[in-house]
């Protein structure tokens, strides 16, 4: 399709002479990226049909059809069996260990922003180098560490653990954050009185929104949507999250109900699609871009 | 006071979080609790019925005791993985149904109770099958799981299709007989007439119902029980990749379905009982399990439809053999609050009319003696006609570190598959793979 | 890389407010150094060790220096599982995601461009949601039956059906990752090319220079150091990517899709071979240190 466009306004084009070339190129170089904006878009989209047609079909399969439509799905999904389960397993996980993450975030990017200590730059740039670590490298031996401290198999543990993972990032992000609320603020509270947490609560707080707004999102994507992590450390079917609940049911081989594996796909990949969607212009200004950036 | 109230929330947040975890934790009191668990569907289905009449005998005996059921159903390799780490962080329960070959590492890294003294009082051990008592026991000399069920590893031969096609049904006397008719097959369907599990999507049946029988039959000696070293290069072992060679050669093999994350699927559940793929490798299991009327993919007058074969002879100077392939046991667990009732609930559901149950439900082989006339195993015509073979079946011995030589097995068969190498690379790769995963300590010279 | 501008000047503290210092930095050093260093060393220390889960050896595990480092430097799985990290790297992150991302980022800079807004939308959904979501409607996309959506289009064009996930499964899970990551890229380069200015592309349009040698000359080298540094990240988190494929492949057929994060989690937890897993662990982590510093010496980044 995109090659029988380019070439036939080519020769054309070509034929006009020179004298109105100029303007033809440009509406066939316009065109052109009309159509690879297009493929793009469908690139990225179409994958998601299956999901999408098989979550409100009565009888779906593995593959996309037309769908029967129905709602049943998503009733069995919020009522039936562990499903129900594995949604509340990766709500209390992904909030506890966002708060956690945030309330550690907050305190210590205000020490790192505020304080002047020796090893402060060290430290910074220590907790960006943790980012060159791939997950897959540490799994072994924080698992083999989880069971010495009795952590493992625990929702505790999976907290502690994404909670910590997420720092990092949390801690640059709001450390850059309140670097850029005055000082004089700060010294205004003081004077009145204010300790150094009321400040934090009373005029850092209230200012550091849009950081850690980011830091909440980026951390809770992360939790949310880990697999490796709840893989290795959890065993009891009890507190699988729904990344683990989806790829268990996936495999259990014969007995797949793609219904249901369907609109549970839907229920989790929603929070953060819808997150995401709506803070997009913020996000990519601010947090991503500021983050490698900064 | 404004900072204690900061402190206080943080600390309030772990402590909210803390007592989540908690609820994960159970307390009980009078009856003594065994956590009983198990991975595959058909298997707690049967259990969770029996659980009440257990706990009923064991009130009767003035000894209560409350199982507790936990399924979780996994695959062969998830289940692995995740008992491993169970018993690994002590989380493990007190009672697991397995399959023998997982038992080796458990019981050798300590994990499950040794059951020799249990054993011995138990009358109902002098029941078992020597083949099957054989195949239980441990390195060590001593039993770590009570087995409850064994099974016949034969050829499962489409009958009606076979003749159809005109092709000999008889029991072939060596590979190079059955070969040629599979060709045969070949020719007139245009479709791979065999499969025998091999490659790494199979998992850990691409050794225990794939390469495994077919080198129990050579009569080579895979793993010396004396000194308790594998032997990883013999000529049973380099003519059975071989024959997995030549197989995939004359295009009898259905590659691209062993390739399939679940190669069962197209293979077992659907070409052989479609009848386009009429040969297949399998444990007297399939009677049921894939090919019962409750099965994953039910074929109809199963008895009219389906023959077995004996392994044919593979070497020269051997004979076709029907191969003991094991079964699951109830292992438990080393640090097990209550070994007594744990042992118990194993004994149990490994006798009588439980263990007829079960063996119904899983289309397993009983592992003693005696139970041919016990409904509802009694009305298993296929599975008493498996038992019978059971007595003059060759039961492959088994070490230490099964669990690395099946990884190099599905590498190397995976190899084949992939037209990466020949049966002598093949066997190549194995032994170095297996030497290097066991270390050199536990391979014969 | 880490300048970072004082929006005030400080005046000294006071010497009683030192005394908050631990008790707001505290909290983030213990959870880092507990779960993200102590791993970091453990592991190292486990790969000198035959650590494993089960088997005679489980009881007592012994150090045993660096054999195994050099079993898995003399084992062909273990090598073949880094080339085939090398392929996946190269050619889903630095090729795929670098140029299709790039192509993206140009197109949302268009002025004349209607329905940007919707397309930067759409781009972003394969990045947003979780990996095990993305593996799943793959899954679909390519199932090897004749009406999955990939075997469709194939139709379309008159071919049979395939069964991609099986006959070409790495580039397969290529393809998948290239589409996972082509946001990550367009955003990182949205905000490098926001720094090139408009008028010197058009001033050397007027010029007669063509679009692509614009982009050579002018654009690109403007936004080297941001480009090398998006292919650090991209190249760290391409190392990392286990559930994309583990949930599709769980590394096969065969060996065919087992890159090194996949080899560490079968040899640790499959196998339970926890001294080889860690030791593959350290050898990746080294592997990556080299190539972030080459990274960083060819971007001439300030580190």
């Amino acid at each position: 399709m995109a090659a029988t466009t380019t070439i036939e306004p080519r020769t054309a084009a070509g034929a006009v002479g020179p004298r109105r070339r100029k303007p033809m190129w440009a509406v066939v170089q316009r065109v052109l990226q009309y159509v690879l904006m297009v493929l793009l878009a469908l690139f990225c989209v179409v994958p998601f049909a299956w999901v999408a047609l098989t979550a409100v079909d009565a009888d779906g399969g593995p593959t996309v059809g037309l769908p029967a439509f129905t709602l049943d799905n998503f009733v069995r999904f919020f009522t039936d069996g562990a499903t129900p389960r594995l949604f509340l397993n990766s709500v209390i996980v992904s909030f506890a260990a966002t708060a956690l993450n945030l309330a550690c975030g907050v305190l210590g990017a205000y020490a790192l922003s505020r304080y002047r200590f020796r090893g402060r730059r060290t430290f910074m740039f220590a907790i960006l180098l943790i980012r060159v670590i791939p997950p897959p490298a540490t799994i072994v031996a924080l698992y083999l560490l989880m069971v010495r401290i009795e952590l493992d198999d625990s929702y505790l543990g999976l907290i502690l653990v994404e909670a910590s993972a997420a720092l990092p990032i949390t801690l640059w992000l709001l450390k850059g954050t309140i670097d850029a609320i005055p000082y004089q603020l700060e010294e205004a509270a003081w004077l009145d009185g204010c300790s150094r947490f009321g400040t934090i609560r009373r005029i850092i707080l209230p200012l550091v929104g849009p950081g850690l707004g980011a830091a909440a999102m980026l951390t809770f994507m992360a939790v949310w949507g880990d697999f490796l992590t709840p893989l290795v450390l959890l065993q009891s079917p009890d507190l699988y999250p729904l990344s683990i609940g989806l790829f268990r049911s996936f495999t259990a081989f014969n007995q797949v109900d793609w219904g249901v594996l369907a609109a549970s796909a839907v229920v989790y990949m929603a929070p953060p699609a819808v997150l995401y969607l709506f803070l997009r212009r913020h996000l990519m200004r601010s947090s991503l871009g500021g983050a490698v950036k900064a | 006071m404004r900072r204690n109230r900061v402190l206080a929330a943080v600390a309030a947040g772990l402590l909210l979080t803390g007592a989540l975890t908690a609820c994960s934790a159970t307390g009980e009191g009078g009856p003594v609790t065994v956590k009983l668990l198990q991975f595959q569907e058909a298997r707690a289905d049967v259990v969770k019925d029996l659980i009440p009449e257990f706990e009923k005998a064991m009130a009767k005996k003035g000894r209560p005791v409350k199982v507790d059921l936990v399924t979780d159903i996994l695959t062969d390799d998830q289940f692995r993985t995740k008992i491993t780490q169970q018993f690994y962080s002590g989380t493990a329960p007190d009672v697991v149904d397995m399959g023998g070959s997982n038992v080796t590492g458990m019981a050798g890294a300590g994990y499950l109770l040794k059951l020799d003294t249990y054993l011995r009082t138990w009358d109902g051990w002098d029941e078992y099958y020597p083949s099957v008592k054989k195949g239980a026991r441990q390195r060590d000399g001593s039993y770590y799981s009570v087995p409850h069920e064994a099974s016949v590893q034969s050829l499962f031969y489409r009958k009606d299709v076979l003749q159809r096609l005109g092709i000999d049904t008889a029991q072939p006397r060596t590979w190079n007989e059955l070969i040629a008719r599979l060709k045969k097959v070949r020719a007139k369907t245009g479709e791979a007439p065999l499969v025998i599990p091999a490659g790494t999507a199979w998992g850990g049946g691409s050794w225990t119902e794939g390469l495994l029988p077919i080198v129990a039959g050579t009569g080579s000696t895979l793993y010396d029980e004396k000194s308790g070293k594998w032997k990883l290069r013999s000529k049973g072992l380099s003519a059975t990749f071989d024959l997995y060679a030549d197989l995939v050669e004359a295009d009898l093999l259905p590659v691209r379905d062993l390739h399939n994350p679940n190669p069962w699927e197209p293979t077992k559940y659907e070409k052989f009982p479609q009848g386009t793929l009429p040969v297949a490798a399998q444990g007297s299991w399939g009677w049921k399990y894939d090919w019962g009327p409750e099965g994953a993919a039910p074929i109809k007058n199963s008895r009219e439809k389906i023959g077995t074969w004996d392994y044919p002879a593979l070497v020269p100077g051997t004979e076709p053999a029907p191969i003991s392939g094991g079964g699951f046991g109830y292992s438990v667990n080393a640090d097990a609050a209550h070994p007594d009732a744990a042992v118990e609930l194993a004994k149990w559901l490994s006798s009588g009319k439980a263990l007829a149950r079960q063996l119904t439900a899983v289309g397993a082989v009983s592992p003693r003696a005696g139970l041919a006339d016990t409904a509802p195993y009694s009305n298993e015509p296929s599975l008493l006609q498996a038992e019978g073979k059971l007595k003059s079946s060759i039961q492959p011995p088994l070490g230490d570190g099964e669990d690395r030589v099946s990884q190099a097995v599905q590498s190397a068969t995976a190899k084949i598959l992939a037209g990466e190498a020949d049966g002598s690379q093949a066997a190549d790769a194995f032994a170095e793979e297996a030497e290097q995963l066991l270390g050199s300590t536990r391979v014969a010279e | 890389m880490t300048t970072v501008k004082n929006p005030a000047a400080r005046p000294t503290r006071r010497r009683r407010e030192r005394a908050a210092l631990p008790l707001l930095l505290g909290p983030s050093v213990l959870l880092i150094a507990v779960f993200v260093i102590a791993p970091a060393a453990y592991g190292v220390y486990l790969g000198l060790t035959n650590t494993q889960l089960t088997g005679f050896a489980a009881r007592d595990p012994q150090f045993v220096g660096l054999e195994n480092f050099r079993n898995l430097l003399g084992s062909a799985d273990f090598l073949e599982s880094l080339g085939r990290t090398g392929e996946f790297v190269l050619w889903s992150a630095i090729i795929g995601q670098t140029v299709l991302g790039m192509l993206a980022a140009l197109l949302l800079r268009q002025k004349w461009l209607r329905g940007k807004g919707l397309f930067g939308a759409l781009m972003l959904l394969p990045m947003v949601v979780p990996e095990v979501v993305a593996s799943l409607t793959w899954a679909s996309v390519l199932s090897s039956e004749s009406d999955g959506t990939f075997n469709r289009l194939l139709g379309l064009f008159g071919s049979g059906a395939a069964a991609p996930l099986q006959e070409y499964p790495m580039a397969s899970v290529i393809l998948i990752n290239v589409w996972r990551g082509i946001a990550f890229a367009m955003i990182m380069f949205q905000a490098a090319l926001e720094d090139v200015p408009d008028e010197l592309i058009e001033a050397s349009r007027m010029d007669g220079a063509s679009a692509l040698q614009v982009f050579r000359h002018i654009t690109l080298p403007l936004i080297r150091g941001p480009v090398f540094l998006y292919l650090l990240l991209t190249t760290i988190t391409t190392v990392g990517v286990f559930g994309l494929v583990y949930f599709l492949t769980q590394g096969g057929p065969g060996q065919d899709t087992e890159i090194t994060s996949i080899y560490i989690f079968q040899s640790a937890f499959k196998y339970s071979q926890i001294g080889l897993g860690s030791a593959a662990s350290v050898i990746l982590l080294i592997l990556l240190t080299i190539l972030g510093m080459t990274y960083a010496r060819l971007a001439k980044v300030e580190v």
